[in-house]
């Protein structure tokens, strides 16, 4: 035992020292908060900072009203012909050129939007909303609608979800922000297995290219010395990810402070009818900023999820799934000579966790509850990424609790399967493995 | 101290080692001969714990060999390295530390060593800016730092310029003289015979020959001589001997004869010495690379 805590210290120690770990402890807070601060920012500022300008030229006889201009874009009736703006489209402060010929009300054809560069798909469904708005008003008054009743028919509408929990009581949620927290954790535990695995696979080619295998393992039993750096190379994955969990909200409350300007912060809690209680500065600027768009919610309920028991689970699966694959990467660096020969054994490892990864992004965030969701977070291949991606929707505790059954079997069984590999693939040099190859290893005695 | 007894491994379709007994002697370095693949790799990994043996047994000083033998065994095996990015002290003392040293004995005989060997400065520096002789130094002490009672050196003088090679024999020997006891496998010759007490020759699987270096070379004698000589003369029909060859060299010739039985090589001076000046004379006694040759031929 005393051995097992020499090597996972030594793993541990070698990799935390290393400049490269320091750079991306301290490099992924920086930018994460960075993206986060430039979504507060324009969030605030309004995403498109610029105002399209567009003449219109109207030979439609039918459609007399006019287009609204809006924050995004500024219609102005111009008398002139298509043909000569056209022309002149450069040299005149207009960015695009909006002609409506004489057609058909009930068959729109023939409009044509030109531009010194070509209009973006947003710049396109907006102007086409915009004529489809209109005809429609034109429309609902030829069939006898006033414009009073026009006005009062439009009406903005915002869904306050809310489920009802566990508890009995109502909580607060949004299928905005648990498909979030969802995203987030799911392709974090999917770069964590990975790296972190790929990283006990060049542990143990490294160990057996530079011949120090069998010098250990006089001294260490095989299975010690791959206990050892599996357990080192997790801490130093949890050394990682707490830092960043640090780091990141540090940076992110000065980040917020410095992308939203005082007299910003003030306008916006002033206006605004939600007043966070702690942390005054950030929060109600945060709040501020996002009352009025689809956001808002989405803070809302993100304030009501438990992220104490979602931190928990997720470093629960954390380990669960990284030891179940790292036990597997460990197996297939022993089997080779250099990194170049892994190829054929990461594929059938790095499918079922690709398979996994995409399903859940997909399938399970749209369907959090149905079989093929249930599935995947049982079996132990895919169940630390669709368990973590179900988790913010809520999983039954019966639930959560057999798939975590599951995978700790899991992984004791790719532990010793992979201990059997190991112990005779570190000592072949030079030899080819093949999967055959690695059948009899594991049936080999001591 | 250490019996082999009857030990086989087999793996897949290839028999490693087939029945093979050793004993090494308490105080006495031990020789492990055989050409590449003879099985000498596959014994060492089970005298070292790493594999283990499908029937027969091993007994250390009389007990059945079992974990608790492996701090009390040093080995330096033939395709060896160390980390390459981790320094050169801290290296030897996580290495002597797994064996089962405390930290502050560790660092202790690390630097009785390293100025021992004249590595003084070398502590701090990392293995990838070492020469392979200087790793290879490196090596040898984190082997013997735990103060073994047995140390197996497969190979150790390969990578080795002269002068150091001298100075690990010289360090096997001092150890040895203080009662440690050594199994060196190569297939280098003549450092078997400057070092060696005992020697077991491993070929196919088998043994195929073991005892003392002295005796094993006695036994070889075939009552050939060589005798070095100036002037001419016919041997045919002598009566006395066989020709090998007769050689000329730059100053006079060299003769190689093998006696008949019933006669001594002082029937052969009488002979000569009338008719041809004498310069040297010996007796013609195989190396133990000749042995090995010849047994792993047959």
């Amino acid at each position: 035992m005393n051995k097992i805590l020499l090597i996972i210290r030594r793993e541990y120690l070698s990799r935390v020292k290393k400049r490269s770990f320091i750079i991306m402890t301290f490099l992924t807070p920086l930018i994460i908060a960075g993206f986060y601060g430039l979504i507060i920012y324009f969030s605030i500022k309004g995403i498109n900072d610029k105002t399209d300008k567009i003449a219109v030229v109207n030979e439609n006889k039918t459609l007399t009203e006019k287009l609204a201009s809006n924050k995004n874009v500024t219609y102005e009736y111009v008398n002139k012909s298509f043909e000569t703006l056209k022309k002149n489209l450069s040299k005149s402060n207009y960015d695009y050129v909006l002609y409506l010929p004489d057609f058909d009300i009930e068959h729109p054809k023939g409009i044509q939007l030109i531009g010194t560069k070509q209009a973006g798909l947003t710049l396109d469904g907006r102007i086409s909303d915009s004529i489809e708005d209109l005809i429609r008003d034109y429309k609902l008054k030829r069939s006898g609608i006033s414009q009073v009743d026009l006005d009062n028919l439009k009406s903005k509408v915002d869904i306050d979800t809310k489920k009802i929990g566990d508890s009995g009581k109502e909580e607060n949620s949004s299928a905005g922000a648990s498909t979030i927290i969802a995203f987030v954790a799911g392709v974090l535990m999917f770069m964590f297995i990975m790296l972190y695995g790929v990283q006990v696979m060049r542990g143990v080619i490294e160990e057996k290219t530079s011949r120090i295998i069998e010098i250990m393992i006089s001294s260490v039993k095989p299975f010690q010395l791959m206990m050892g750096k599996i357990i080192g190379i997790a801490m130093v994955g949890l050394t990682q990810f707490l830092l960043w969990i640090i780091l990141t909200f540090s940076i992110s409350a000065v980040a917020v402070g410095v992308f939203v300007s005082k007299d910003d912060a003030k306008k916006m809690v002033n206006s605004s009818s939600q007043v966070g209680a702690a942390n005054p500065a950030a929060q109600n600027v945060q709040a501020a900023a996002m009352s009025d768009s689809p956001f808002g919610n989405v803070q809302k309920s993100l304030e009501n999820l438990d992220f104490g028991k979602i931190l928990l689970v997720f470093t629960f699966y954390f380990l669960g799934g990284y030891l179940f694959y790292s036990a597997l990467y460990a197996a297939i660096g022993s089997a080779v000579d250099s990194e170049t020969e892994t190829q054929q054994f990461m594929m059938p490892v790095m499918m079922p966790l690709l398979l996994g990864y995409a399903l859940s992004l997909s399938v399970v965030t749209n369907d959090p509850y149905g079989s093929v969701a249930f599935w995947l977070s049982m079996i132990p291949f895919t169940s630390p990424i669709a368990m973590v991606v179900r988790l913010p929707y809520g999983v039954p505790g019966w639930e959560l609790a057999l798939s975590m059954g599951i995978l700790i079997a899991g992984f004791i069984v790719t532990v010793w399967f992979a201990a059997r590999i190991y112990r005779v693939g570190i000592l072949m040099y030079g030899k080819k493995a093949s999967f055959k190859e690695m059948v009899k290893w594991f049936w080999y005695k001591n | 101290m250490l019996s082999v007894k009857n030990i086989v491994k087999q793996y897949a379709n290839h028999r490693a080692l087939d029945d093979v007994s050793l004993e090494v002697e308490q105080g006495k370095i031990f020789g492990l001969l055989g050409p590449n693949g003879a099985g000498k790799t596959s014994l060492i990994r089970i005298i070292t714990q790493i594999t283990a043996p499908d029937s027969g047994e091993v007994m250390f000083n009389g007990q059945k060999l079992n974990g608790n033998h492996i701090n009390r065994i040093g080995y330096l095996p033939e395709e060896r390295g160390l980390y390459k990015k981790m320094e050169i002290g801290e290296q030897v003392l996580y290495l002597s530390k797994l064996k089962g040293l405390s930290t502050a004995e560790a660092t202790k005989r690390i630097k009785f060593w390293f100025e021992k060997l004249e590595m003084g400065s070398w502590w701090n520096k990392k293995v990838e800016d070492l020469s392979k002789g200087m790793q290879q130094k490196v090596q040898f002490v984190a082997t013997i730092l735990h103060d073994p009672e047995l140390i197996i050196l497969d190979e150790p003088f390969s990578g080795f310029d002269p002068v150091n090679a001298e100075l690990i024999k010289n360090e096997i020997l001092e150890l040895n003289a203080k009662g440690t006891t050594f199994i060196f496998s190569t297939h280098r010759m003549e450092s078997v015979e400057e070092l060696c007490d005992n020697i077991a020759l491993i070929d196919k699987s088998k043994k195929i020959l073991d005892g003392a270096v002295d005796e094993i070379k006695a036994s070889y004698r075939n009552n050939t001589y060589k005798i070095e000589y100036k002037g001419d003369v016919n041997f045919e029909n002598n009566g006395l001997f066989e020709v090998i060859e007769n050689n000329t060299i730059k100053d006079g010739k060299i003769l190689k004869f093998s006696l008949k039985p019933n006669y001594s090589v002082n029937d052969v001076l009488t002979l000569l010495l009338p008719q041809v000046r004498i310069n040297h004379l010996e007796e013609v006694i195989p190396s133990i690379n000749d042995i090995f040759i010849e047994r792993v031929k047959r």
